[in-house]
């Protein structure tokens, strides 16, 4: 894997990224972004190594379509896009090797709730053992601040189905949490 | 708003301030706990995010028999020394992970016997605003490779121990020497000028004496206006 840029960095730029200044700015908002980028496609990935590769290429992509990028202050949310469609990219070209996480990472025994900090290794292992059709969307909300429109939009899923895995999600960790159980019945439909 | 649709919805956006919905907690006590409640979980979620996953999550262990239990304390004293080994191994910041991921997403370049005209040298240099004061046939592989934005020289240098890799970072400081070793490679990035310079050996090349003999010999010119 050559780790190259287009044939031509700087051959077109939009109005609002013209320059040397303005290429400048962007490398530095990219690179000033790219902590939250691999943390996100870490949660999805559940791998340093594959999501360090997701978020470069991610980057490369960004960068050859910078001029789609109109206003900076929406930088976030456009790369954490890129990132989750080349993960979801990943998946479609090959199918990783899967690791069973019930082997992977025990969730740790009922003493352990009282500390604090054991509660949230708690949930963060219970988060790590959320299917990804759970866990994605999930993570999108609470890491990458999108809406549901947003996220049904990018899933391809309708609002409701995006609003029932959601819930889901939340109902499995709060009863890994050994919190009360979760409000409502899940809903029983999802469609999609 | 039912209460049966509000707490659907509160379950699955805790932060939903939706006006029907708000309207029916105005209404509701009971639903409007439960909404303070699943917003206190769901911060709970927004900190357990925001580090990146580990899988050396903690195992429960059962209850062993006692020479279990010493051979157990004895895996731990060992793996707890490893863990020591590794940290005073690790890449000491993300930069020295990339220039690993970089070399070892070219793994041919280490392969490379003969010499590189110096043409090839002086475009990969150039491209990126970088001279070299440097016997150019000790340098037997050279690239001019995309790194954190910017253009870069990575080349490969012939030493009596084996081949170094070299990559020249004119845009990347750092503020004193930074060893690590990861996948199978060692290194040192240091500083040189207003840039760096990191050196990889994957067998046993003196990257320190390699480094400090680049950082006399590197020279910036003025950045290129298009490096394409």
């Amino acid at each position: 894997m050559r780790n190259s840029s287009p044939s031509s960095p700087v051959s077109f730029l939009g109005d609002r990224l013209r320059g040397a200044d303005a290429r400048a700015s962007l490398t530095a908002l990219f690179e000033s972004l790219r902590p939250d980028l691999l943390r996100f496609a870490q949660w999805l990935a559940r791998d340093r190594a594959v999501a360090e590769d997701i978020v470069q290429e991610a980057l490369l992509r960004a960068w050859r379509s910078r001029d789609a990028l109109k206003d900076p202050a929406a930088a976030r949310a456009w790369l954490l896009t890129i990132v989750r469609r080349e993960h979801a990219r990943l998946y479609e070209r090959k199918r990783l090797e899967l690791v069973s996480l019930d082997e992977a990472a025990e969730i740790p025994d009922s003493a352990l709730r009282a500390d604090g900090d054991a509660d949230l290794l708690t949930l963060r292992a219970g988060i790590m053992k959320l299917p990804l059709e759970y866990r994605e969307p999930l993570v999108m909300q609470v890491l990458g601040g999108f809406s549901t429109e947003e996220i049904a939009r990018e899933l391809e899923l309708t609002g409701t189905a995006v609003l029932t895995r959601l819930f889901r999600a939340r109902h499995k960790l709060r009863a890994l949490c050994g919190t009360d159980a979760a409000p409502g019945a899940a809903p029983r439909e999802e469609p999609a | 708003m039912i209460c049966e649709d509000a707490r659907l919805l509160i379950g699955a956006d805790p932060e939903c301030a939706a006006p029907e919905l708000e309207e029916h907690l105005r209404g509701c006590a009971e639903c409007a706990a439960l909404r303070e409640e699943m917003r206190r979980f769901n911060a709970d979620i927004r900190r357990a995010l925001q580090e990146p996953p580990d899988l050396q999550l903690p195992r429960h262990v059962p209850a062993a028999p006692r020479w279990r239990e010493w051979a157990l304390a004895a895996s731990v004293v060992l793996a707890s020394l490893a863990a020591i080994a590794v940290w005073l191994l690790r890449p000491t910041d993300t930069l020295a992970h990339e220039v690993v991921m970089h070399v070892r997403g070219e793994p041919d370049s280490w392969l490379s016997t003969h010499n590189v005209n110096v043409g090839a040298i002086d475009h990969s240099l150039r491209r990126s605003g970088v001279a070299l004061d440097f016997a150019s046939d000790r340098i037997v592989y050279a690239q001019s490779c995309w790194f954190r934005g910017h253009y870069v020289p990575h080349l490969v240098v012939e030493t009596a121990q084996g081949p170094a890799t070299v990559l020249i970072l004119r845009h990347v400081q750092v503020k004193a020497p930074d060893y690590f070793h990861e996948s199978g490679m060692s290194g040192v990035i240091v500083p040189a000028g207003d840039g760096s310079i990191a050196v990889l050996e994957r067998g046993s090349a003196q990257v320190k004496d390699l480094a400090g003999e680049l950082r006399q010999e590197v020279h910036w010119l003025p950045e290129p206006k298009d490096p394409s």
